[in-house]
């Protein structure tokens, strides 16, 4: 056997196929019993601590990533290596079986003797006719739907139900290179934006991000924009949370998608989707030099934090050079928040106002002030810095995969092809009636290719039956 | 309500007669009784109609959310699979031994853990939840079917004296019998692979996400899993007989617990499928 053979038999080999199955199946029922580090850091972390023993082996196996480590990548893409082996054979398969099926619609003669698989006696009363119609009839309340001639009947399955199997395979690789490529080429992270405030979508604007490999940030020129903020949108009576108002522009300003965007309602644009994950408040200051013109203009974003007195914290303070340039404070910007007698409420204060601190590099608070609107501090470097306003910030996640709305029909089509494989039956069956001098006899050949509920036994017995066969049916 | 408790009360009992009058008809061989016990689940599908029905109305959104609600549900598919198929081929109705039992332990351990509502949030409302759901039940109900049928296969193959066998003489003949096994479980895969699909659209629609190895779907993709081991040993290794009844038998736990027993052991999103909804 020649080497490219042998390795076409390794690849298509049942045995090898559910090797890797298992693998995987027992390798994620492990995964999901052990804490996931993207998922569930500090789960790590304290069940490391529960278990230094088994510890030890999940770490070297690389089981906290279980679902990225090579251990389960390597055989999923070797799986689907095979799985397209096997797919090429199940196509050839299919090929011939529709070629049969083709055949025996077009073949509308009786067959000889010799082609029969089994022949049975019928009960002399019976005529032509009544074994032809008689056999409809069994076959229909086997759920098998026939074609009668003169002298025979034959089911014949459609061509197309000799191809689920391969086609379902087939869409099965396609889903696992769709979900690795789509992950190489996937960028996906949250970015904050404060209602008014525009952001090119790019990796500098995101708060956490993750872009895979294949990802390119210059394929588009895309910015995103938060018009508006419920912090409660009810649609009917149904409360769908903090709701902002996205928008997606181009390069040019154009608008190029626009909508509320919630849960179940996520805002797509090419391969763009954007979900709201959380959301915030946000100060927007001015530095004002000491004659009183705006020099820069910075929008703060905070974060409700418990533990903090007003309730709030910069997701990252400010930095605040001096003349020189050189990094001397740090402002830290909160927004005070509402406190009511349940505690202080996570929402746009009444009257909005600003808690600045600024600290030299020794940690020591040169300003603590709270500021209004319009109202401002002097800063240690000179000039003011002056609250303009206080607003939402939505929190949202982008996921840039490209992948998705082929998944999708991959995933519709595996359904389809597996739809087949599961219902459809493929058979050709074909009976024929034969004048004989011991009476007529109904001569049967059936080929069915895969085994399904109604099985050759039952169809012939069923036959039998119907058609009173006389004592000296052959099988 | 009172009605509503009223009716889950005597589904429970008509489920237990079910299982008893089945239980009857298969050791003494009185397929009268075997027939009686599809009446019976049938009329304890009706209450059961009804006072899930009820519910619905009650508290405004369809069974899916909640331990009670979602265990229902399942229990409904399973009987209604069950009563399909035995009215359509009464000669399976005495897998009914296998079947009843699991949906009157079912439906009692939900009736007894814990019926509280959970509320619909905007999280949920979509019209992929039902779709899912739908598909997850389905999957359920097929997948206990070739459960009591592979129970049943196992139980005459071990019967040395031949007793189950005329016990369980109406019936196919054991190779048939491997054979509708396997089609509910090739049944059970498809249903499940759709659950499997829509939930990653709706995940995506919803968390803007499709995959996230959340407990819950990894445990259905390891389920989808065993069972395609099971279709290729079956197909590809042309395994058959009672250690392949023994992969069905084993398998259809495993969906149960995907489907409710995971907020018990796992953290999940999906809290809503069997946990107090939180997260929701
Ligand atoms: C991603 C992994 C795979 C999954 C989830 C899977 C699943 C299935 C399922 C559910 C069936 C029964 C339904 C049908 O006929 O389509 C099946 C049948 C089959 N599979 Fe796979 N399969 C996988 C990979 C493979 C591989 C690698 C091989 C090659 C050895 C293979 C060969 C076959 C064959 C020969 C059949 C029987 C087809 C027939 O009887 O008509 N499969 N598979």
């Amino acid at each position: 056997m020649g080497s490219g053979r042998r390795v076409w038999r390794f690849l298509t080999s049942p045995v090898l196929a559910m090797v890797l199955l298992l693998w995987i199946g027992v390798w994620s029922i492990i995964g999901s019993f052990v804490p996931q580090s993207d998922l569930d850091p500090m789960g790590v972390a304290l069940w490391a601590a529960a278990n230094p023993a088994l510890e030890t082996v999940a770490g070297t196996l690389g089981l906290h990533e279980a679902f990225t480590s090579p251990l389960f990548i390597v055989p999923g893409l070797f799986l689907a290596l095979c799985t397209a082996a096997c797919a090429w054979q199940r196509a050839g398969v299919a090929r011939r079986r529709a070629r049969s099926l083709r055949d025996a619609r077009s073949d509308v003669e009786p067959g000889d003797e010799t082609s029969a698989d089994f022949e049975i006696v019928c009960d002399p009363v019976l005529d032509t006719a009544a074994i032809v119609e008689r056999s409809a009839t069994t076959l229909e309340h086997l759920g098998i739907s026939s074609r009668k001639g003169e002298r025979f009947v034959s089911a014949v399955s459609p061509w197309w139900s000799v191809w689920g199997t391969a086609v379902f395979h087939w869409a099965l690789v396609a889903l696992i290179v769709l979900i690795a490529g789509g992950s190489l080429a996937r960028a996906s992270g949250q970015m904050g934006v404060a209602v008014k405030q525009v952001k090119p979508d790019r990796p500098e604007s995101y708060g956490q991000l993750t872009s895979g490999p294949l990802h390119s940030w210059d394929l588009v020129d895309r910015w995103i924009r938060v018009d508006a903020f419920d912090i409660d949108y009810v649609t009917g009576d149904l409360h769908r949370g903090p709701t902002p108002t996205v928008t997606v522009l181009d390069g040019e300003g154009n608008v190029l998608a626009s909508q509320l965007v919630y849960p179940n309602n996520t805002l797509k644009q090419g391969a763009l989707t954007i979900y709201p994950v959380d959301y915030g408040l946000s100060a927007t200051l001015a530095m004002v030099d000491d004659a009183g013109a705006e020099m820069q203009r910075t929008t703060q974003l905070v974060d409700f934090a418990e533990g903090n007195p007003d309730g709030t914290a910069p997701i990252t303070p400010l930095g605040l050079a001096g003349p020189d340039g050189v990094l001397g404070y740090q402002v830290i910007v909160s927004v005070p928040l509402d406190e009511r007698p349940e505690g202080l409420v996570a929402c746009t204060p009444e009257v909005p106002a600003a808690h600045v601190v600024i600290v030299d590099t020794g940690g020591a608070a040169v300003v603590d002030e709270v500021i209004a609107v319009d109202e401002g501090v002097a800063l240690p470097t000179g000039g003011e810095l002056r609250l303009l306003g206080v607003d939402y910030y939505a929190r949202l996640q982008m996921v840039d995969d490209p992948s998705i709305p082929l998944l999708y029909l991959a995933g519709t089509i595996s359904m389809i092809g597996l739809g087949v494989a599961t219902l459809a039956r493929q058979m050709v069956l074909k009976a024929w009636t034969l004048e004989s001098p011991e009476g007529t006899r109904l001569l049967v050949r059936m080929r069915l290719w895969r085994i399904h509920s109604t099985s050759r036994s039952e169809i012939e017995d069923e036959l039998r039956r119907a058609l009173g066969a006389a004592e000296g049916s052959r099988s | 309500m009172t009605f509503e408790i009223i009716m889950t009360w005597v589904t429970l009992l008509l489920y237990a007669g079910a299982t008893a009058v089945s239980a009857i008809g298969v050791v003494f061989s009185k397929e009268k009784f075997i027939r009686t016990a599809v009446v019976v689940a049938t009329a304890g599908l009706a209450a059961q109609t009804a006072s899930l029905g009820l519910r619905w109305v009650r508290v405004g959104h369809g069974p899916y959310l909640g331990f009670y609600e979602v265990s229902a549900a399942l229990v409904l598919f399973v009987v209604a699979t069950f009563v399909v198929v035995a009215s359509r081929q009464p000669r399976l109705a005495s897998a009914g031994i296998g079947v009843m039992p699991v949906a009157l332990l079912l439906l009692g351990g939900a009736m007894f853990a814990q019926t509280t509502e959970v509320p619909m949030t905007g999280k949920l409302t979509s019209f992929w939840l039902a779709i899912h759901v739908v598909f997850a039940n389905l999957a359920f109900g097929a997948f206990v079917i070739s459960f009591g049928l592979a129970i049943a296969y196992v139980v005459r193959e071990r019967s040395k004296t031949g007793e189950w066998a005329r016990r369980f003489g109406r019936l196919p003949a054991q190779d048939a019998l491997e054979n509708l096994t396997v089609s509910y479980v090739l049944v059970g895969f498809f249903f499940w692979g759709i659950m499997i699909v829509t939930g990653a659209i709706w995940a995506n629609e919803a968390w803007g996400r499709y995959w996230g190895w959340d407990p819950v779907e990894t445990w259905s993709l390891i389920v989808w899993i065993i069972y395609a081991v099971y279709l290729h040993l079956r197909y590809t290794l042309k395994w058959g007989g009672e250690r392949l009844a023994w992969v069905a038998i084993c398998a259809m736990p495993l969906s149960l617990f995907t489907l409710i027993g995971i907020p018990a052991v796992f953290d999940t999103t999906h809290a809503g499928i069997g946990g107090l909804g939180k997260d929701l």
